[in-house]
């Protein structure tokens, strides 16, 4: 294995609130070589989000971090705002979840493009303007020059989504950190924008982090994936030993938490119960307990750590859970799922024909003009 | 993400632990917020020690307020006159306390005023919308368009300077820019389902006003009642310097700060004592509409920290 | 909206004033039809019905822009032409220092929010904020006067807006100065405040917004992101308030130069009301109306300079 490009150990981060100290991480460790795409995965508030700031050191300065974030041979940790910024938007850089935010609404998007390159480079006011028209067509802008001097509120979310992956893309970085990227645009433009992110990755070389929510999302772009939950990895493995040999009962919650077109039979959706614990005060014990159909005794007097499962090299995967040796592939455990099925409710009504049915609501040439 | 809350039957319910571990009532923790904020609790002790002192020195005074000790006439501050005393022998301790109570009640009932009225139209015209909004908003551009300093001036003139008088005029000129606040904020609460249900429900129209809207911004009217007397206190303070306001024989702080400038370089304790008053009044009542707006707004700035 | 408000004005004033008043003590005593002999040729009498008077006078301003007489007779035209930039001298440069000043102190406190320098600062701006003028202006004015004292020369003006016999460019300006600084200072110490907590939590809405975050992603440091990309953001609602402020300025001047013995336009506000001028008090309403009107516009002009959404639609 070369040296990493970015190398994360036992990072840990928490801040102050009004109910008590909330452990947003803690401690996450991975590897990341360049070119390699790691998803992580969680539920909102599990510390992925939190995780990807603390490398970015976008966090707020009363927050305190401990651990070790090595990224291209320099510790990241300890650097000052202005240290960071030399490195931030360079070889380091994000793309954030809402494209309708996170551009700065009274700039046009030419001169926010142009910013991050002369942000770090000496450039012309002419190569300056050719350099962020050639990235806009690259992320497929439509008459780049035109639209340089628009503003963002003149562009459709995929659009703006666009704009953000053209400023990251800009000084060429090593690292793309994309956090929820997809999550706040139409379906149909999702798979365009990760398509897209696809190829800054091909174009630069870069390493991406992907985190997101959406299992179909890193199945379609991770090499590796880090499952979080409570502020803690708690499986960790390459995509297809994950999607097929899950070993820890939260993964297979979340992945039998997606619908399936592939199956032919109508197959309920299974939920995960509960929500996920308040990182305040944490007890020592597996936080996913309470939520886990599976869970024994022993589940709830310690926390278990992340170790080695299955039968791949050392750290190729990890799963924090006591039972995962009990798990076998497909999510089953003593031959029936870890997640029973739900049974379908039948209704009353099924059994009557449609058209013998009472009618509920009829509606009939129902028209609304406005007056004005 | 499902958020079912049925537990799985295994292992104990962590939703306790999820909460904090006991329930502080809204009070509870409105009150817990504010005493936190240290500079809000200065201004309320404050506040309160300069009601306190309008309520029990014109008691405890050796003189009365209209009393003229010719034996004194424009005497700095020594034991018998403990403020000093005016050129025509009145004694500023006796008149600064008056003076005092005086800005105070004008204060407190022109804010109830305009904090009631304003409340009322103002969620009353979002709520109803149509003509009875339009003509109030009419009203409310009219009235920020005239310069409305001069027509507190020119009403309260010819008030003969009683401060119910005065009191009443601010109130009907003063209810119509928090009107339009109060306005905006209700807007948004026509919308909101429970004003929908209650209207469904056939609930009569001013019943919502009063009991369902109302109710929703009242942290809102607290601050601008605290924020009110503030406001009240400068201008009606204004108005008396100008000489439109209370009028002698009655004194505010305003009257007495008036009288006191043209003798500034001669007897400034004439000066001193009610601008300390007043600065002291407006400052502290600034402080706890300060401590209010954090205690009662969730979102605002200082909420999160602990 | 200004020419109703106007009108109206001109009703209620006659409501509330009386311009008999003026002769009424007189001695040796005028008699009626001596007032009435005076005060009818400038359309003041009550002998004339309410509606002619309002006739006259309206007809007057429309036709011959004239605003009509004092009881005295004095111009109310020539009054506010003087008086007008009197206190424009006034309000303008303490609005412009104050909205600096408060812009300053906004950015300054908010990028150190709660460290001391932003508690200090909200301190003092909660306390400057609510010292009454007159407070403020009378403080300053015995600062003034013992600090003459101590250097022994009239360097501060505690009264009137010039002295008279002063020639030469560089005297005059001098003068002026000595003047203007003290009911400056004034202005400015109450009113610098409220553009300083404005601008303050609107900076701190716009720090942890989403595009300054990606501005310092893209490799800005946290000071440079917050002065580019929230500060232009949040300047937009402060200049919409300046502008709007501005008539309170004006009005806010009448304490301060009747403190000060300016004789602006909220002095002769002053003199109209307590001289039972009616066509004064009427053309002062008019000019709060007009400067109301002129905020409004310039708010709005304001925004379309700042806020590029506003400039297409």
């Amino acid at each position: 294995m070369t040296n990493p490009l970015l190398s994360v150990r036992d990072l840990r981060v928490s801040f102050a609130s009004e109910t008590g100290t909330v452990d947003a991480v803690r401690g996450i460790s991975f590897d990341l070589e360049a070119g390699r795409t790691l998803g992580i995965v969680g539920e909102s508030g599990s510390g992925k989000s939190v995780t990807s700031l603390a490398i970015m050191g976008l966090l707020d300065e009363n927050v305190r971090i401990s651990g070790s974030i090595i990224f291209d041979g320099q510790e990241l940790l300890g650097k000052s705002d202005k240290q960071l910024s030399a490195i931030r938007g360079n070889g380091l850089v994000m793309i954030f979840q809402d494209p309708l935010s996170s551009l700065t609404p009274v700039f046009s998007i030419g001169a926010q493009l142009i910013e991050a390159l002369t942000v770090h480079r000496a450039l012309s006011k002419r190569e300056a303007w050719a350099r962020a028209v050639q990235l806009l067509e690259t992320v497929g802008i439509p008459d780049p020059e035109q639209r340089m001097k628009s503003f963002p509120h003149e562009f459709s979310g995929g659009m703006r989504q666009r704009v953000v992956i053209a400023i990251a893309m800009a000084n060429k970085p090593k690292l793309i950190i994309a956090d929820e990227p997809t999550t706040a645009l139409d379906v149909t433009i999702q798979a365009q924008i990760l398509d897209l992110i696809s190829k800054a990755q091909a174009e630069t070389g870069a390493a991406v982090i992907m985190i997101t929510h959406d299992m179909g999302v890193v199945a379609k772009t991770a090499d590796d994936v880090l499952v979080m939950y409570a502020g803690k990895p708690v499986e960790k493995a390459p995509v297809h030993e994950l999607f097929h040999r899950t070993r820890m009962p939260y993964s297979i919650g979340l992945l039998g938490a997606i619908p399936r077109v592939d199956k032919a039979e109508k197959q309920p959706l299974v939920p995960i119960k509960g929500n996920p614990p308040l990182l305040i005060n944490l007890p020592n014990a597996c936080p996913f307990a309470s939520r886990c159909p599976i869970a024994i005794e022993a589940c709830h007097t310690s926390e278990p750590d992340l170790v080695d499962v299955g039968n791949g090299s050392v750290g190729e995967h990890q799963a924090a859970c006591i039972r995962s040796h009990e798990i076998t592939d497909g999510g089953l455990i003593d031959g029936r799922p870890v997640f029973p099925l739900p049974p379908i409710p039948e209704s009353a009504l099924a059994a009557i024909p449609r058209e013998d049915r009472p009618t509920t609501l009829e509606v009939r040439n129902l028209l609304r003009r406005s007056l004005s | 993400m499902p958020k079912d809350s049925i537990q799985p039957a295994v292992g104990p319910d962590t939703t306790a632990l999820r909460l904090p571990r006991k329930r502080m009532s809204k009070w509870h923790l409105y009150s817990r917020r504010f005493r936190r904020n240290r500079p809000a609790v200065a201004g309320l002790v404050i506040f309160a020690v300069l009601v306190l002192f309008a309520l029990i020195a014109p008691l405890i005074a050796r003189f009365d307020h209209t009393e003229l000790d010719f034996l004194s006439l424009g005497e700095p501050p020594n034991g018998d006159h403990w403020f000093g005393t005016t050129s025509a022998g009145n004694d500023t301790f006796a008149q600064v306390s008056i003076g005092l109570q005086r800005s105070l009640m004008i204060a407190l009932a022109v804010s109830v005023g305009t904090t009631a009225i304003s409340a009322v139209v103002g969620t009353a015209a979002a709520y109803f919308g149509g003509m009875f909004e339009r003509f109030t908003l009419l009203l409310i551009h009219f009235l920020m368009v005239v310069p409305t300093f001069l027509l507190l001036a020119m009403f309260s003139n010819d008030s003969g300077g009683d401060w119910r008088t005065i009191s009443l005029i601010m109130i009907l000129i003063g209810w119509f820019f928090p009107a339009r606040v109060i306005w905006t904020m209700a807007l948004s609460l026509r919308e909101r389902e429970y004003v929908h249900a209650a209207r469904y429900m056939g609930v009569p129209g001013m019943k919502i006003v009063l009991r369902h809207m109302l109710p929703n911004i009242g942290s809102l009217l607290v601050i601008n009642f605290t924020l009110g007397v503030v406001a009240a206190v400068m201008i009606e303070t204004g108005l008396s310097f100008l000489g439109f306001g209370v009028k002698i024989p009655d004194v505010s702080l305003g009257s007495l700060i008036g009288s006191g400038a043209n003798t500034i370089t001669s007897a400034p304790w004439l000066f001193y004592f009610p601008a300390a008053a007043l600065t002291l009044l407006t400052v502290s009542m600034a402080l706890i509409a300060d401590g209010l707006r954090d205690a009662l707004d969730p979102t605002s700035a200082a909420g999160g920290r602990a | 909206m200004i020419v109703v408000a106007t009108n109206l004005t001109y009703f209620l004033a006659w409501g509330f004033l009386d311009p008999r008043n003026n002769y009424v003590g007189r001695r040796p005593p005028l008699s009626e039809a001596q007032i009435v002999q005076l005060l009818q040729p400038r359309n003041l009498s009550d002998t004339v019905p309410l509606f002619e008077r309002w006739w006259n006078w309206l007809s007057g301003i429309v036709f011959r822009w004239d605003w009509g007489v004092s009881p005295v007779g004095q111009s109310v035209n020539e009054q506010v032409a003087y008086r007008m930039w009197v206190s424009a001298e006034l309000v303008l440069g303490a609005t412009i220092i104050t909205t600096i000043l408060g812009i300053a102190l906004g950015v300054y406190t908010a990028s150190r929010q709660y460290k001391l320098a932003d508690r200090i600062g909200q301190a003092t701006s909660i306390i400057t904020m609510n010292i009454n003028i007159v407070v403020a202006a009378l403080g300053i004015v015995l600062l003034a006067i013992s600090f003459n004292k101590m250097v022994g020369t009239t360097v501060f003006f505690v009264t009137g807006s010039a002295s008279p016999n002063v020639t030469g460019f560089f005297p005059i300006i001098i003068d002026a100065l000595q003047h203007l600084i003290l009911p400056t200072v004034a202005l400015v110490i109450i009113g610098y405040a409220g553009t300083h907590f404005l601008q303050r939590s609107l900076l701190l809405d716009n720090i942890n917004a989403d595009y300054v975050r990606t501005a310092r992603a893209k490799g800005l440091t946290k000071a440079q992101a917050i002065r580019k990309h929230a500060l232009r953001t949040s300047l937009i609602p402060v200049a919409t308030q300046v502008a709007f402020t501005i008539p309170t300025v004006f009005m806010g001047a009448i304490l301060t130069e009747s403190i000060f013995g300016w004789n602006g336009m909220g002095r002769y506000f002053l003199e109209t009301i307590s001289k039972n001028d009616i066509h004064g008090t009427v053309a002062i309403a008019a000019f709060g109306a007009v400067l109301t009107a002129i905020g409004a516009l310039l708010a709005d002009i304001a925004v379309v300079v700042l806020d590029p959404r506003v400039r297409v639609s």
